[in-house]
């Protein structure tokens, strides 16, 4: 009988254990990152540092995109997390246009909805976590771009995708700065490229028929980085027409020491990555962001605007041929 | 019945036609429209395509469709810039890119003859196979900064005309030949206009798609040398959406997605024109987006145009005009 008993115990002991033990891996908050494409290296770098912060703040890490920069797909993938019971989905938005059901869908589920790397700013998101103002963004790669081509001449401009809202901002920047700044410079009209090297490399030999006196070329995208890149040097251009672009040090390294590309000007994604899945813990627990957030993890307080609700990662870096050996990313 | 037909097709004169009007009214608009070096950075620009359209022609010639040569191109460039990169021997190299897309190519037909899938189902499958093996093989980073080991055999000029075209044009003739001279070329067509009836007059089906899909694939493979030797870089989107640009340009050359028919020259106008259209856009400063509705609305009027002179035969009378 005592003997019984002492099973029985043991038993319920056991399987409260047990069940402590799987509901707290079940409790284990998830935090969803949509990028805008799934498999290059910018967004593999935000999902490295998505993960190395969900180790370190206890959350469970999901990452899934859309294999084209398809603003449909991506508004199919956010609609599936959230019917999953995610606590809080991120995404870097490919179509502002068009976000705005998903956002009132999250939030009638209570889960946290906000955006990272590309924003809907007129959307209810909870938070914009930015990887650098996007104003300096657009001013500092004109502004480095200036100082190499003796600030005159005609600059052309290659984007990606024509909806993307991040990569179309920059370019608004990168307009009022040369209207502003350098009156000399001749800013073309944006061409766009969709998401593949081989249409970039087209507009940009066109664009350097169109006009022979071209002095610089910006890939605005990632993807139109080699593209534009190996059409400068494929025309014999290198020194006459300087390339920039938002790339990765990975993406521009061989291009920067070839002379094509003068210097790229990114942020570090992987942090990107990390600062994303902080703010979601954060929305999660329901803490507020203070004005400069001291990030376990970041090296820099990281800075946040109340009125735009934008969570900043830092200054734009730019890269040279001098530096890029420096970044693995 | 049909051979006279393709051969009375006037469909190429129609697009040399379209494409001179295009070039004077661009020449019109940028003094560097018909310029050597632009004229030659259009056809630079137009060969992988021509290459998979001259395959895309043959497919839908048997009434089949392949919408899986994007990443069937992806995946040979992908070989094609490992090799590169390891530094193999410039053959090998210009080997592995042909002899993987083959591969592939029979791949479909397996799929579509012994599968007995239709060959849309069968290659839209395949397409996502395709884009997702390219993924994993690149594992995220893509193959960049290559060396130019490929450039002396593509990239070089002889008196002024760029190798890569004499290549694109040896391809054509193989296939004017094949079409044409062949035995094989009746079976094709045959095949796609009334598939049973041409079964039951001994035409191999089996043996005729596997042809088509191989051949296809091969251009696929040797369009993947030539994009590697150009752009040096493969990355995730390699080849993407070629394979509907090469239905566009084959359609507007004079193929029918019905089958039955093939225009290789049309099918060459077509690829021209359409990146005619691309290059003359730019060189006007008008943005890009206008040359997808541009080259989309041309697709709808031939279409339409097809169709009404489909009427005009089925009325049995010639000369029936457009209301």
């Amino acid at each position: 009988m005592r003997r019984q008993n002492q099973w029985s115990a043991c038993l319920v002991a056991g399987l409260m254990l047990f069940t402590a033990a799987f509901g707290l891996a079940q409790n284990k908050p998830k935090v969803a990152f949509v990028p805008q494409i799934v498999g290059i290296p910018y967004f593999n770098a935000m999902e490295d540092g998505g993960k190395d912060a969900a180790q370190k703040f206890g959350v469970e890490f999901v990452y899934t995109g859309p294999t084209d920069t398809n603003p449909a797909e991506q508004l199919r993938i956010v609609n599936g997390l959230i019917d999953q019971g995610i606590s809080a989905v991120s995404l870097s938005v490919l179509d502002a246009s068009s976000i705005d059901p998903v956002m009132k869908k999250a939030k009638e589920k209570g889960v946290k909805i906000f955006t990272s790397d590309s924003d809907a700013p007129k959307s209810e998101r909870e938070v914009y976590v930015a990887q650098a103002l996007d104003q300096d963004l657009g001013f500092t790669i004109i502004d480095e771009l200036a100082k190499r081509i003796g600030e005159q001449g005609s600059v052309g401009i290659v984007s990606g995708e024509a909806t993307a809202t991040n990569l179309n901002t920059w370019i608004g920047f990168m307009q009022q700065r040369v209207k502003e700044k350098y009156p000399k410079i001749t800013l073309l009209p944006p061409q766009f490229a969709g998401g593949t090297a081989q249409r970039a490399f087209q507009l940009a030999t066109d664009l350097m028929t169109a006009h022979p006196d071209l002095k610089g070329l910006i890939a605005v995208a990632s993807t139109t980085c080699p593209g534009v890149a190996q059409a400068i040097e494929s025309a014999g251009k290198i020194g006459q027409v300087i390339g920039t672009g938002y790339g990765s040090p990975n993406t521009v390294r061989s291009y920067l020491k070839s002379g094509a590309f003068g210097f790229s000007v990114l942020w570090n994604p992987r942090d990107l990555g990390y600062l994303t899945v902080w703010a979601g813990k954060q929305l999660i627990d329901g803490k507020p962001f203070a004005e400069s957030n001291a990030v376990p993890g970041l090296a820099q307080p990281v800075k946040y605007d109340p009125a735009t609700k934008v969570l900043l990662l830092g200054p734009p870096a730019v890269f040279t041929k001098d530096n890029v050996d420096q970044y693995k990313f | 019945m049909n051979r006279k037909q393709w051969l009375l097709g006037r469909r190429e004169v129609t697009l040399a036609l379209a494409c001179v009007a295009a070039s004077v009214l661009f020449q019109f608009l940028s003094p560097y429209f018909l310029t050597g070096p632009n004229l030659i950075t259009i056809l630079r620009n137009s060969v992988e395509l021509l290459l998979v359209s001259l395959g895309i022609s043959f497919i839908l010639a048997t009434a089949g469709i392949d919408i899986a040569v994007g990443g069937a191109l992806g995946i040979c460039a992908i070989f094609v810039g490992w090799s590169v990169q390891g530094g193999w021997p410039l053959a090998a190299v210009l080997l592995i890119g042909p002899l993987i897309g083959t591969a592939l190519g029979l791949v479909s037909a397996a799929l579509i003859v012994w599968g007995k899938i239709p060959p849309i189902i069968a290659t839209l499958g395949l397409f996502g196979v395709y884009r997702a093996a390219i993924f994993l093989l690149l594992g995220g980073s893509w193959i960049s900064g290559l060396p130019d080991t490929l450039g002396p055999a593509v990239n070089t000029s002889i008196g002024g005309v760029p190798v890569v075209g004499v290549y694109v044009l040896l391809c054509y003739l193989v296939g004017w030949l094949i079409i044409r001279w062949l035995p094989l070329g009746p079976a094709i067509l045959a095949t796609g206009g009334n598939e049973r009836a041409a079964r039951l007059s001994g035409v191999p089906i089996g043996k005729t798609k596997f042809f088509v899909y191989g051949f296809t694939g091969l251009l696929v493979g040797f369009a993947a040398v030539l994009y590697v030797a150009r752009y040096r870089n493969v990355e995730t989107s390699t080849g993407g959406l070629v394979a509907l640009d090469a239905i566009v340009a084959s359609v507007l050359g004079g193929a029918s997605v019905l089958g039955g028919k093939a225009n290789l020259l049309g099918t060459m106008f077509g690829v021209l024109l359409v990146r005619l259209l691309q290059n003359g856009f730019v060189l006007m400063g008008a943005p890009s987006l206008w040359e997808q509705v541009i080259t989309g609305f041309l697709l709808l009027v031939v279409l339409i145009l097809d169709a009404l002179a489909g009427n005009r035969r089925v009325n049995g009378s010639r000369l029936v005009t457009m209301p």
